[in-house]
């Protein structure tokens, strides 16, 4: 396997799992705003910053308060941002294109599809009526993608890398939409209301991770703070967890070229998630472990990277 | 679809001058007569949509960004009857033995020049000569192992050769996807006629590679060097390295160590590989050797090369064959090594380096084509019968500065063949582009690309000006009868 080919298929796979997870993120932060009584509204702007983009966004529109449309249009479809789910997409397709003959075909028709209905449909993410419409044809989009990995691709070394982007995307996702609700994400009128919207937040982050329904069957209690952080940190069921993420590079691991590095740092990381304990951090706000575990991740990515693609 | 009114003001590949149906292409046309209009744009709809779903593309760079282009595919085949393609692929192995020993006997002791067979300034005046090469014996002393030749048609029927592509030649895979496209539009055609297969063409290709591996006895490591993604012919590079299960390598994932051998990049750390397959030029290969900013080759494999660490296919250098002043000395390198005469005969050349060629074509540059030396993909050149008196005066002007870089054709009136017009069938002017492999033994392909041009009246057949593709049949009547 040339370094170059599983550089790029990890990265395919990282960014076909990017824009499922903001599509997701972004649709059901619109159903929650429908659901606020008036007065009350999402602050869509620290999205921006948590999914990585807020310098860009502050170069384009200044620090006026932007409004809903602004920065939908902005994650979903600015072509300036670099980090805009339509360009994400773009990455995807232009990272597959050049190691095109290693997955099957159907691999690149289907994010050929996803990138042309993007670019002929772009209106559509701002419109609240079409939104979900537009974001829903991704979700699919980028599940189909893969299911074809999944159910057609042969397990070998290639197929590792796969897998690897795909964890170490989605621990670092479940991290950032975690930090959404950390952060504030619905702007109340008075501190009574912040009480009743914090349920409806979390309930938010679960739904964005498509957790609500199996965090109710598993835990059947309403949703809290504490609850919804054990749930996504720790849970050994759920597969967008980032412990299970974390379990499954542990599994993939053993079945790459040995590297020390990336064994050790992967370790820094799982005994970080490991520790964590989610009352103390349901009291203390979860933001500063957050910031701690996108560092392990990225030092992870980073030992992944000097590892195997600079060899 | 009716062919009664079909005429081609020139020789036709599937009918003849009174209308009839050539023996080879009757059941074709037979068939084709029995099939409504709508049921043949069904099938061309059909081919189509197989040729975007295959993704048989090349890449073409326009309005600032890449985009993948289909090639225009018409449905009706060309045909050849076996016993003369059989005399075809006889005159092509010859060339191809005579232009070896040419490349080999250059980087040697230039014997052809020493007896005054081959003029001495020619190649001291030739682009494609790369000095880097003398002295080294490649193994099996061949140097271009693959090649496209490219054959074309006069009106009287006879067959010549145009030029012969040892560089970088493409067009192979739309030669084996264009068969695959016709066996799915057409299979009832197949059990009428007795085809011939083309698609041993990868098997042949990797057999020809691996015999070239530095290191005999074990399994080779054999990988194809393309430019990436944004080479017009990347598609065929990603097509013949899956389809023989080699590496598709780019010149950042290939390295020379200090012992002179090149590795590629793995997960699992640098691995030797033994045989290249290079379409990059030979002016990109190497920043140690040629063009000292070029991202595209790998430093150092000039070194490893000369050193028969790795085998390099075509050699570096070899290209100091395919060159359109170089080409009109075939049919004397065939008589110089090896005491034959010219099989397959070349279209007449006039070279402006000589004096008295030089003003007929002067006076003739109405009446002739006239090409540069070394340029590929039908660029630069004059057609004399179809130019402004501007044009002409410009070529006169390019070929008395530099007269080595020209030579002259007479206009041949090309070969054509129906493609599916909008109501009837249509003549189009075509060319075939054979693909030879020389390793012990050489190797041609069964027919070869058709390229055909796509406008009515044009002689321009290539890809990047227009041209399109049609399946090639090999068609024995013996076996059929």
């Amino acid at each position: 396997m040339l370094s170059r080919v599983a550089d790029n298929l990890y990265w395919f796979s990282r960014y076909v799992r990017r824009a499922e997870n903001m599509a997701r993120l972004l649709d059901v932060n619109g159903q929650i705003q429908l659901d606020l009584p008036r007065g009350a509204h999402i602050a869509w702007r620290p999205l921006v910053n948590t999914l990585g983009a807020g310098a860009e966004f502050e170069r384009l529109h200044g620090e006026d308060t932007p409004t809903e449309v602004d920065v939908v249009h902005f994650l979903l479809v600015e072509p300036d941002n670099p980090v805009s789910l339509r360009n994400v997409v773009n990455h995807a397709r232009e990272t597959l294109r050049t190691v095109r003959e290693t997955l099957p075909q159907d691999c690149w028709v289907a994010i050929n599809d996803l990138h042309l209905y993007i670019e002929s449909n772009p209106e559509r993410a701002g419109s609240r009526r079409h939104r979900p419409e537009f974001l829903g044809r991704i979700i699919d989009g980028c599940m189909h993608v893969s299911a074809l990995l999944t159910s057609n691709v042969s397990r070998d070394t290639g197929y590792q890398f796969l897998r690897l982007g795909t964890a170490i995307e989605q621990a670092d996702m479940t991290s950032r939409i975690i930090d959404t609700a950390a952060s504030g994400l619905i702007q109340a009128r008075s501190d009574d209301d912040a009480e009743a919207f914090q349920a409806m937040q979390w309930m938010g982050v679960l739904r964005s991770l498509a957790a609500y329904q199996m965090y109710r069957r598993q835990l059947r209690q309403k949703v809290s703070v504490e609850l919804a952080l054990e749930f996504l940190l720790k849970n050994r069921e759920f597969p967008r967890s980032v412990l299970f993420c974390l379990s499954r590079i542990q599994g993939i691991l053993p079945q790459m070229p040995p590297r020390k590095q990336v064994e050790q740092v992967f370790r820094g990381a799982m005994g970080l998630v490991f520790d964590a304990n989610p009352s103390r951090l349901a009291a203390v706000g979860p933001c500063a472990f957050v910031d701690r575990l996108q560092q392990e991740l990225s030092a992870l990515h980073g030992a992944v990277h000097e590892s195997y693609f600079q060899a | 679809m009716d062919w009664t009114r079909y005429r081609s003001s020139t020789w036709d590949e599937l009918v003849a001058s009174d209308g009839q149906p050539r023996p080879a292409a009757r059941p074709l046309l037979d068939y084709l007569s029995s099939l409504s209009r709508h049921e043949l744009n069904e099938r061309q709809l059909a081919a189509d949509v197989t040729a975007r779903v295959m993704g048989i593309t090349f890449t073409v760079y326009s309005e600032g960004r890449n985009v993948d282009r289909t090639l225009p595919f018409d449905l009706i085949p060309r045909v050849i009857e076996r016993r003369e393609w059989e005399r075809t692929a006889a005159g092509l192995r010859q060339r191809m033995r005579a232009l070896n020993l040419f490349i080999g006997d250059i980087y040697g002791d230039q014997k052809i020049v020493n007896d005054n067979v081959f003029p001495r300034e020619l190649l001291a005046e030739s682009v494609n000569f790369r000095p880097q090469c003398v002295g080294v014996k490649p193994p099996l002393g061949v140097w271009a192992h693959i090649c496209g030749s490219d054959l074309v048609r006069d009106a009287d029927g006879t067959l010549y050769a145009l030029e012969d592509n040892l560089r970088i030649p493409s067009g192979v895979s739309y030669m084996i996807e264009n068969r695959m496209v016709a066996k799915r539009v057409f299979p009832e055609l197949f059990d009428t006629s007795a085809i011939l297969p083309v698609d041993n063409y990868p098997t042949q290709l990797y057999d020809t590679l691996a015999a070239l591996s530095p290191r005999p006895g074990d399994t080779p490591v054999i990988a194809l060097l393309t430019p990436g993604i944004f080479n017009s012919a990347y598609f065929e590079h990603c097509y013949l390295a899956q389809s023989m299960g080699i590496e598709l390598v780019e010149g950042g994932d290939l390295f020379v160590g200090d012992d002179d051998i090149c590795y590629m990049r793995t997960v699992y750390g640098p691995k030797r590989v033994d045989v290249i397959y290079r379409r990059v030029d030979d002016m990109f290969l190497d920043p140690e050797v040629f063009h000292p900013d070029s991202v595209l080759g790998v430093r150092g494999l000039l070194r490893s090369w000369r050193a028969g660490k790795v085998a390099l296919a075509n050699a570096p250098g070899a290209g100091v064959a395919d060159d359109k002043v170089v080409f009109t000395y075939v049919p004397k390198m065939i008589k110089y090594y090896l005491g034959e005469e010219a099989i397959l005969p070349n279209v007449p050349s006039y070279l402006c380096h000589d004096a008295k060629d030089r003003a007929y074509v002067l006076a003739h540059l109405d009446e002739l084509v006239v090409k540069p030396a070394n340029e590929s993909g039908g660029y630069g050149m004059l057609i004399g019968p179809r130019s402004t008196k501007r044009e002409r005066e410009k070529f006169r002007r390019l070929i008395e500065a530099d007269p080595r870089n020209y030579m002259a054709q007479p206009t041949l009136s090309l070969s054509t063949a129906p493609i599916l017009g909008n109501k009837e069938p249509e003549p189009r002017h075509l060319d075939l582009r054979p693909f030879i492999l020389s390793r012990e033994d050489v190797f041609v392909t069964t027919g070869g690309l058709t390229r055909v041009a796509m406008q009515k009246g044009s002689l321009v057949v290539n890809s990047s000006q227009g041209g399109g593709a049609k399946d090639t049949w090999v068609v024995d009547l013996e076996e059929a009868a």
